[in-house]
């Protein structure tokens, strides 16, 4: 345990109590005079032309107030999400919006208006569209390609043979349009003694945020206020001028609370910008609140995985040689980047002495994906941990200590140019968790009760997580307050508020004394990372950290300035600064914050550091003159790979008569450096760990080939676990080795905290049911039931989009 | 009242249904209207005298043709009954009986068919100019079949090939024990469909009212006895038709 | 594509007494909506999937409430919360099979508002049928889901007829097996009809799931006592333990004497459009005992004749395997 005054202790987010009595306010609790409502109008085809827009039945309805279409907004250049659309791409895409003084009547013109639209080949199965003569997504093709080198559509096409050969479970021979290696994998290859080849599946699903993504917006003298749902605070401006079509200093941004995002809301969305439009074209404020439904249809989705995977294993259980090719379903608008992601972290998680990746990108019709929690990263641990196991079973080696063999260590290096890593302690995580756990005893229990059988998993999981570069904004006013502005968005997991923390510990403050502004451009926030990647943690304690430092510097140069020496004679301690060796020579923070605002310039904001973000310039421009201002951007050097790792393991009970399991316990240890907010990290390890079972035997994400219509458009039917459907006790621990490169030793944790679930589940139905993989998420009942009764799966090899 | 009805398909787009079932009472009160009307006119006109059933039998119906008359009677009424009973409330599993009697009737059909364009003279039955000519003049006698009957085969022919050429675009949309149903036709075409089989078979309950009428009116009664028994007599022959015309063999009996 | 959250306009009535309740049935017939927890209501109508003129309330409806001892068993009211089912004593004691199926519909929320009544009238939960498309069930002229390509992972094995979807109610199959008596009421009088006539299929009735006429409304459910304290087995297997509907159940009433099944009724939920009895399994086990040899006996024979789909032929194992579990209870 560290010794900080409030870095690793619990603390009370300031926005608990709103929450846990409903006075938190998300975007649609925000309502302003002469508001009204929208309703948008959305493709019922996977892929058509709009030709015709009838709305005349509704031009006449009382209270409808006005109709948007994309001949009302600027052109949108595919595959770029547009905000409205006269090309639909999947069903569900907004067409069109009615506003109306209610919601009812907003809905009542909805059914009366008439959209034609001439219908286009469409698909929801990146193999049926990669195959020869198959339909493509998007008239511009069926692939597209991100490269530093340029962007664009390709027509990408594999023999039917080829893709017969691929779905048979060979490797694929069709082309890739994206690769990397390091290292000889043929020698990889010859100097394994045992080589795994297999191909899978990870079908994409929904993000499923709580909070559809309701947006209010109104103009006011050339400003746009617009009160979002978003993960991000400060990053999203500059998208979301862009969408809009200002400057960003014309944009205001409330997002007090958040339902949810999951990787959905990192950045400006068009469903975020709709209201704003619609408010400048009739010139009233414009609340659009999109049905559960809807949020299915753009609220974007995981990005499918249907993939080949090779990898060789020395005797001793090293991983000598990794050769992955993975076709990703990226939907219609191209969003994604999983299948590389994927492939990087096997890089890291097991450390392959040479290894290959390749891929290949394919559009389809089905809902837009985007990054969620761990992409790539989690699918591919899904997958990997049976794999593991399976190797481990031929080369006769523990299934941890084949882990632990291949484990991230500070010496590790990642990814294709061989990156090496701020600190990684994956093999202590194992340990940990092991002990935890009682791998050892459980794994001699007795296996079979009747029609149960046992099952034991290990699951690993990492995703990069930190990044640089941003500003820190502290304030110390002459009330004596600590005022942390903090421009990360409230996603939930209260990184936010954690992350300020480490200001507080910088200046020795009481917390009680420190006020969070947050939530609101307004509240004059600093330039913030996105709140996506698992990097909040890292990231912004380093710039809270500066912020901080400024703060503490300009405290002593000012008391030096009044109270005679030089700065460097000077501390902190008990919101005083003092004279080192003489603590009667002392003022307060608030006296010298008064004292600030007396010296101007850079004391007080007039000025500011040249390398601050223009969001960041703006609010200390407006903080001027309020107090002792600390500001910097995180200039601290950094290097190579931040990890954030977590590993599982879980006991399941799997009944071979119903193909249902039940996950007897679970153990999640994080390795994410120092711990900041233990709470906190508790919290994240438990909601990885949910979902982390969801994905394994749960979340669906259903297409109809035939006529291009997603089952899942609620809740019960995307099947999210129930509390009956985890263990009652999810535990978790962490390690706790702080990261050099971090200046209280945090990294993120975020996203590896599902990766380690979903994979130690999949390992465990593997155990249970004998070493059987089925290389594939979810594993559903039908799957265990056919597999055990001996019948053929119903899906046809690497479908997708099918449960 | 409105022919079709109209529905959205998958995609949202309006296609049709089928028939607008409405139409049900009008074509029943359209056939009671007609039906009473002229039995109301037989009643007030003067009696022609009856022939007589007796004497010499001449053969009108081979067996063939009466098994098929009877075997379609049969089927058609089935048909009509499993097809509109439910749709007026009355409640049963019709679908498997409704598609068996289907069959029956096409195959009924189909022999039909190659019976009459093979072994029979199909000019016999087909309406001709002169045939109106009777409808004027009391004194002209028809061949073999009055232009009435002439006029109703060619009725049931058309009404009957479109239900059985919509009902067998149907029973491929549904899982019968050799096939698995598909969507493999647009709902727009199979809107079409439906509108044709319910429109033919609205028709055919008019028709087939019309029919069972004529069939069992006192002065028409003979030609019911013979699609029975297959003979008319040389009285009823005489007073009904023209010997010219139509001068058929005697009844082996 | 609209897409709505915000019920449209209707009337709304609240009867307090049973013969307002049956008259404003009659009036609004198809056009009207009868209400009891809304759990299948309010995602019917929010989604604007159904648009009735009129809302039939019949929670202030007291004589449809409550469970009373009559002469031959209990009888329940329809709009008794299933909760109120669960926690009942008697029921508890003597038809246990209701108490485990009702225990096992949807979650706590749902079961706490949810009516008996309510569970076992609800529609289908085929989800092109609940898209709102214009299918067979919704009155249109085709099935989606019953098609080369059509995902029907949770639909029926026996006893489709164009459409495919499946009994949803979990009560529904214990009440079968305990030969219950649904009471129907309408103007006409009140109309008692044996559980395993009140679920119709689409052969008979495809847009209807229950042989209640419009205009009627199911007061009350009598279980008959020649079931009580029986031996039951009841088991649901979804893809959740909450919230969820049946992959496939199984609910079995035996009479045992001296460990030998007298009389048994054993029925499946989630493999046809109604309950579905299994006729052949239930007279073979008549004369037996409860035993892992009988249940070797058995085998097959509760899947026989089933029509699997192109997604749902693990059902037929699943099957299987609850009726084993039942011999072995």
């Amino acid at each position: 345990m560290s010794n900080y005054r409030h870095i690793g202790k619990d603390f009370l987010p300031p926005d608990i109590v709103g929450k846990v009595t409903g006075k938190a306010k998300y975007a649609e609790d925000f309502s302003v005079d002469g508001m009204v409502f929208a309703r948008v109008y959305t493709s019922p085809m996977a892929h058509g032309r709009v030709t015709n827009i009838d709305t005349s039945a509704v031009a006449e309805m009382d209270g409808v107030v006005g109709i948007l279409t994309a001949d009302d907004l600027p052109p949108v250049e595919a595959p770029n999400a547009p905000i409205l659309t006269n090309s639909p791409a999947y069903i569900g895409e907004p067409i069109l919006a009615v506003a109306a003084v209610d919601e009812k009547t907003a809905e009542d013109a909805l059914a009366r208006i008439r959209v034609d639209i001439q219908p286009l080949p469409f698909t929801v199965d990146p193999l049926d569209s990669l195959v020869e003569g198959g339909p493509d997504a998007r008239e511009e093709g069926n692939v597209y390609v991100r490269t530093p080198e340029g962007s664009g559509f390709r027509t990408v096409k594999w023999t039917r043979e080829q893709i017969d050969e691929f779905r048979a479970g060979n490797e694929p021979t069709g082309v890739s349009v994206s690769e990397w290696s390091y290292g000889d994998l043929d020698q990889g290859f010859a100097n394994a003694k045992v080589i795994i080849e297999e191909p899978f599946v990870t079908v994409g699903y929904a993000h499923m945020s709580m909070e559809p993504r309701t947006a209010m917006a109104y103009w006011q003298n050339g400003v746009c206020y617009v009160y979002g749902s978003a993960q991000s605070q400060s990053f999203m401006i500059p998208g979301l001028a862009t969408l809009l079509g200002v400057e960003q200093k014309d944009v205001v941004l409330i997002s007090e609370n958040t339902g949810g995002g999951f990787g959905s809301k990192i950045g400006a969305y068009p469903m975020m910008a709709l209201p704003a439009w619609f408010s400048k074209k009739i010139g009233r404020p414009v609340q659009l609140r999109i049905t559960r439904e809807q949020e299915y249809y753009i609220g974007s989705a995981r990005v499918g995985f249907q993939g080949w995977i090779k990898v060789g294993f020395a005797a001793n259980g090293r991983v000598t040689a990794t050769d992955v090719f993975i076709v990703e379903d990226i939907g219609p608008n191209a969003t994604g980047g999983d299948g590389s992601s994927a492939g990087e972290a096997v890089s890291i998680v097991y450390d392959p002495e040479s290894m290959r990746f390749r891929g290949v990108p394919v559009l389809t019709n089905t809902t837009p994906r985007g990054a969620q929690r761990g992409p790539g990263q989690n699918q591919i641990a899904a997958i990997m941990a049976p794999i593991m196991d399976k190797a481990a079973k031929q080369l006769d080696v523990d299934r941890l200590e084949i882990r632990k063999i291949n484990a991230a260590h500070n010496g590790t290096t990642a990814n294709t140019d061989q990156e090496p890593v701020t600190s990684a302690y994956m093999k202590e995580a194992l340990d940990m968790g092991a002990a935890m756990f009682d791998w050892p005893g459980k794994r001699n229990k007795p296996r079979r009760n009747g029609s149960k059988v046992v099952g034991l998993g290990i699951g690993q999981g990492y995703h990069s997580a930190g990044a640089t570069g941003y500003d820190g904004l502290v304030r110390i006013t002459p009330d004596g307050k600590i005022h942390l502005h903090s421009g990360v968005g409230n996603l939930g997991t209260y990184s936010y508020a954690s992350t300020t923390r480490s200001a507080a510990e910088v200046l020795k403050c009481d917390w009680d004394n420190c006020v969070i502004h947050h939530g609101n451009t307004e509240a004059n926030l600093p330039w913030s990372s996105y709140q996506a990647g698992s990097n909040t943690s890292f990231t912004h304690q380093r710039a809270n950290y500066v912020a901080a430092m400024d703060a503490v510097n300009k405290l002593k140069e000012i008391a030096a300035a009044t109270l005679g020496g030089n700065a460097a004679d000077y501390d902190i301690a008990d919101e005083r600064v003092f004279r080192s060796g003489n603590p009667g020579q002392s003022m307060s923070y608030a006296q010298a914050a008064e004292r600030a605002i007396e010296l101007g310039g850079l004391y007080s904001g007039q000025t500011w550091p040249g390398d601050i973000h223009e969001v960041t310039q703006r609010a200390v421009q407006n903080l001027a003159g309020s107090g002792l201002i600390g500001v910097a951007k995180d200039n601290l050097p950094q290097e190579g790979v931040i990890p954030g790792f977590a590993v599982a393991f879980t006991e399941i009970e799997l009944d071979l008569e119903t193909g249902k399991y039940e996950i007897l316990d679970y153990v999640g240890i994080a390795e994410c450096g120092t711990v900041i907010h233990p709470q906190g990290l508790a919290t994240q390890m438990k909601g990885g760990a949910v979902w982390g079972m969801g994905m394994a035997g749960h979340e669906r994400h259903v297409y109809d080939p035939q006529n291009g219509l997603p089952a899942n458009v609620g809740y019960h039917q995307c099947g999210v676990p129930t509390y009956l459907d985890i263990p009652a006790n999810l535990r978790t621990g962490a390690v706790d080795l702080p990261d050099p490169q971090s200046p209280f030793g945090a990294r993120g944790i975020g996203e590896p905290a599902m990766g380690c679930s979903v994979a130690a589940v999949t390992a465990a139905v593997a155990d249970a049911l004998d070493g059987h993989v089925f290389n594939r998420t979810p594993i559903s009942v039908d799957m265990i039931l056919n597999h055990v009764a001996g019948r053929p799966q119903s899906f046809k090899p690497l479908q997708t989009n099918n449960y | 009242m409105d022919l079709a009805t109209f529905k959205k398909d998958v995609w949202g787009r309006e296609v049709i249904l089928g028939a607008s079932w409405d139409l049900l009472w009008l074509v029943t009160v359209a056939a009671f209207v007609i039906i009473a009307g002229h039995a109301i006119v037989m009643a007030v006109r003067r009696r022609e005298p009856k022939p007589s059933s007796d004497g010499e039998r001449i053969v009108r119906h081979r067996a063939a043709d009466r098994i098929f008359h009877w075997v379609m009677a049969a089927s058609v009424l089935v048909l009509l009954v499993t097809g509109v009973f439910p749709i007026i409330g009355i409640e049963f599993p019709w679908l498997t009986i409704h598609w068996i009697s289907g069959l029956v009737l096409t195959a009924a059909v189909l022999f039909h068919i190659v019976r009459a364009l093979f072994w029979q003279r199909l000019k016999c039955i087909w309406i001709r100019g002169r045939d109106f000519r009777e409808l004027f003049d009391s004194s002209v006698k028809p061949g073999k079949y009055s232009i009435a009957q002439k006029a109703m085969h060619a009725t049931v022919t058309v009404l009957v090939l479109l239900v059985i050429g919509s009902g067998l675009a149907m029973f491929a949309m549904i899982d019968t024990p050799w096939w698995d149903r598909s969507n493999s036709i647009s709902e727009a075409t199979l809107g079409w469909v439906f509108l044709v089989h319910g429109l033919s078979t609205l028709a055919l309950i008019a028709v087939t009212a019309l029919h069972i009428y004529f069939g069992l009116r006192p002065e028409k009664l003979f030609y019911t006895r013979s699609m029975i028994s297959g003979w008319i007599s040389k009285d009823e022959l005489a007073a009904n038709h023209d010997p010219e015309r139509w001068s058929p063999g005697k009844s082996s009996s | 594509m609209a897409s709505f959250d915000v019920m449209p306009d209707m009337q709304l009535f609240q009867p307090a007494e049973l013969a307002d309740a049956l008259n404003l049935a009659d009036r609004y017939r198809e056009d009207g909506w009868l209400l009891g927890g809304g759990q299948d209501t309010y995602g019917w109508l929010k989604d604007r999937a159904k648009s009735p003129q009129a809302m039939i309330d019949l929670n202030g409806v007291d004589e449809l409430r409550g469970i009373r001892d009559i002469a031959d068993g209990i009888e329940i009211g329809a709009v008794t919360t299933l909760i109120d089912v669960i926690e009942d004593a008697r029921l508890q004691r003597d038809y246990s099979l209701l108490v485990s199926a009702a225990k096992r519909v949807a979650s706590p929320q749902i079961r706490n508002v949810g009516t008996l009544g309510g569970n076992l009238v609800q529609d289908a939960r085929c989800w092109y049928y609940r898209r709102g498309l214009d299918c067979y069930r919704a009155g249109g002229n085709i099935c989606y889901a019953d098609s080369p390509q059509g995902m029907n992972r949770e639909h029926s094995l026996f006893g489709a007829s164009r459409c495919v979807a499946v009994s949803p109610s979990d009560t529904a199959t214990a009440l079968v097996a305990l030969e219950a008596t649904m009471v129907a009421r309408s103007l006409d009088g009140e109309r008692l009809i044996p559980a395993g006539e009140f679920f119709v299929g689409p052969d008979t009735h495809i847009t209807r799931m229950t042989s209640l006429k419009p205009g009627e409304i199911l007061t009350a459910v009598r279980i008959p006592a020649k079931w009580a304290g029986k031996h039951f087995y009841f088991e649901k297997v979804a893809d959740r333990n909450a919230w969820d509907f049946a992959l496939v159940s199984i609910a079995a009433a035996m009479s045992l004497d001296n460990g030998v099944v007298t009389d048994a009724r054993i029925v499946c939920g989630g493999v046809a459009c109604t309950p579905y009895r299994l006729h052949d399994v239930e007279r073979v086990v008549t004369g037996k005992s409860l035993s892992e040899d009988t249940a070797k006996e058995l085998e097959g024979l509760a899947s026989k004749g089933a029509r699997p789909l192109n997604y749902n032929h693990f059902k037929l194992p699943l099957m299987e395997n609850l009726v084993r579990r039942a011999m072995q209870s």
